[in-house]
């Protein structure tokens, strides 16, 4: 057995090289993005000023090790400029709301399309992923125009409410309960467990690793809004949260840029780390209706 | 499976909001591409689409988002497909890579921007490859050129979830299947289409929706990297419809948005039909 899988480790070497190659190109970017944070505001200020140099044998140099270690980008991003936490904290309560509201609504609609029988449930479920293959540019309209109608736009509401419905999430949450075995419910209920007793204590803890699925793929989606605050937010640029803002605040290289972008990443860090077994796990797809 | 009318209080919330903010709207604002916008708000039937279709601006967003999701999606589709066969046949997975490939996803788009700068600036690494390789030099960001990296921050962004949602489904698919084929020496490309797809075939759906989603959405690095309004190469539908919101035109807006479903759900459909027919054959 283990020579076997010795003789199956060696023979995948070149594949396991070329993976890992991709792998390190991938992080490459986030890799760069967190040694710059560690340059002088100034070192970095005049390593970006060699942009945009269109002469014919000018190169930017190569540069990934800063002459002096310093954590000056830090300390004027946390303490003296601070412009970027202020839409960080923007940021953080979007996500926050936007989390918070969908683990309210989203595992209780998916477990009404999923362990109930009524009739119109899949046209329900239908609808839903009709809901969910439409563009953004689409969908983007007819919530403006209840915004609009609510006069909820230019408010943060404007931002959170939409998400909370994401067709997305309900469509994954409802496709992991399609597939846990109808008998572990119909015990419950010879048991004589109510809907919201099998609902809390059957179907929410063996939903975990979906829950889990969700709560990564949400933070990414409202950690970098876009669309939304550009459309639904434009005369309180205030509001804006940090991923939107952050675009602009570059714009004009002060030198602390890669310190926030930095601690704009580190979030997700935390996240995915906290959340990577569940990913594997709760992306299960029963079935396609 | 229960049956009680008490399923409302379970529904209720999700789809207050859904009805609320999506599917009701939706069919409510039609009446909007149908009206002129004015004081008096007479109904002109189809001549908003007429004037839309017109529009050289909307056409040029159009067919450049439809352009880039249509090279995107797929080739995100094919390239997580076969980076996921690639580690789910050595075992055990390649954990290095699998824990690095996520990590794009959750970064969010604008604190990417600078190193994108940089990687693809004129005097950067990318171009001081090409020009040691004795190639010439290219504009990728200020140019017609800008689809190259803009379909590359795409890729990586969305690579690493498709991966694990495929190798999630792979890892699900018994070896034994795959023994008595390999003893008749089937290749690959066999192997892969009569065995392995069938079987992942729901998993293999929801990489495609994925990538599909979030091909729509490629408009963030353009707009992070060019503003509001970008070289024409990249000019997507997004771009045009904030505009128009900034000038409040919702007869236009509206217009845009059911002319591109429309669209959007043909080919969707198109594809669900397929996938259907798919399923159908393997199931008998």
């Amino acid at each position: 057995m283990q020579a076997s899988v010795r003789r199956l480790r060696g023979r995948h070497v070149p594949a396991r090289l070329l993976l890992s190659l991709i792998a390190v190109l991938l992080l490459l970017p986030i890799a760069v993005t967190l040694l710059y944070a560690f340059f002088s505001p100034e070192e970095i200020r005049a390593y970006m000023g060699t942009r945009n140099r269109y002469t014919a044998d000018s190169f930017m140099a190569l540069r990934l090790i800063p002459e002096t270690v310093s954590l000056m980008q830090f300390y004027r991003v946390l303490i003296t400029d601070r412009e970027i936490l202020r839409y960080f904290i923007n940021s953080v309560l979007y996500t926050a709301g936007i989390l918070a509201g969908q683990l309210l609504a989203l595992p209780a609609l998916a477990y009404g399309l999923s362990c109930f029988r009524f009739r119109g449930r899949d046209a329900l479920a239908f609808g839903i992923v009709l809901l969910m293959v439409l563009p953004f540019q689409v969908t983007m309209v007819p919530s403006v125009l209840t915004l609009r109608a609510l006069n909820l736009l230019n408010t943060p509401w404007a931002i959170v409410l939409p998400m909370l419905s994401a067709p997305f999430f309900a469509f994954l949450l409802r496709q992991y309960m399609l597939g846990i075995p109808a008998e572990i419910i119909e015990a419950a209920q010879i048991d004589s467990a109510g809907p919201l007793k099998c609902f809390l204590r059957i179907v929410i803890p063996m939903s975990r690793p979906v829950l889990g699925t969700m709560a990564a793929l949400s933070f990414a989606e409202s950690w970098n809004l876009v669309e939304q605050p550009l459309t639904y937010l434009t005369s309180r640029s205030d509001l804006y949260p940090l991923s939107v803002a952050f675009g602009q605040l570059t714009r004009n290289m002060s030198g602390i840029e890669f310190a926030g972008a930095a601690l704009f990443i580190l979030p997700s860090l935390f996240v995915y780390l906290f959340f990577q077994e569940d990913i594997m796990e709760g992306i299960r797809v029963a079935d396609l209706r | 499976m229960f049956k009680t009318k008490r399923v409302i209080f379970f529904l209720f919330p999700g789809l207050a909001l859904l009805l609320l903010f999506y599917a009701g709207p939706l069919l409510g604002g039609i009446r909007y591409s149908l009206l002129d916008g004015t004081f008096e708000n007479r109904f002109v039937g189809l001549d908003n689409y007429r004037r839309l279709w017109g529009n050289p601006m909307f056409l040029q967003g159009l067919r450049n988002t439809l352009e880039l999701s249509l090279i995107g999606a797929p080739l995100l589709w094919l390239l997580s497909f076969l980076m996921a066969s690639a580690l789910s046949g050595i075992h055990p997975f390649g954990t290095f890579a699998r824990s690095a490939v996520l990590l794009p996803y959750l970064a969010p788009a604008s604190a990417m921007v600078l190193i994108w700068q940089v990687l693809f600036d004129y005097g950067g690494p990318l171009n001081r490859l090409l020009a040691a390789l004795g190639a010439e030099r290219i504009e990728w960001l200020s140019s017609g050129a800008m689809r190259a990296p803009i379909l590359v921050m795409f890729l990586w962004k969305n690579l690493g979830l498709c991966v694990l949602v495929f190798m999630a489904a792979l890892r699900s698919v018994s070896p034994s299947l795959y023994e008595s084929a390999e003893l008749d020496g089937i290749t690959w490309l066999r192997k892969t289409f009569s065995i392995t797809l069938p079987l992942i075939l729901p998993s293999a759906y929801l990489v495609f929706i994925l990538s599909w989603i979030n091909a729509f959405k490629i408009f963030r690095e353009v707009y992070f990297i060019s503003g509001a309004y970008p070289a024409e190469s990249v000019y997507t539908l997004q771009h045009y419809m904030n505009n128009l919101y900034s000038g409040l035109n919702y007869q236009m807006v509206t217009s845009a948005a059911y002319s591109f479903a429309a669209i959007a759900l043909a080919l969707f459909g198109v594809l669900f039909f397929l996938q259907q027919r798919a399923a159908n054959e393997l199931n008998g």
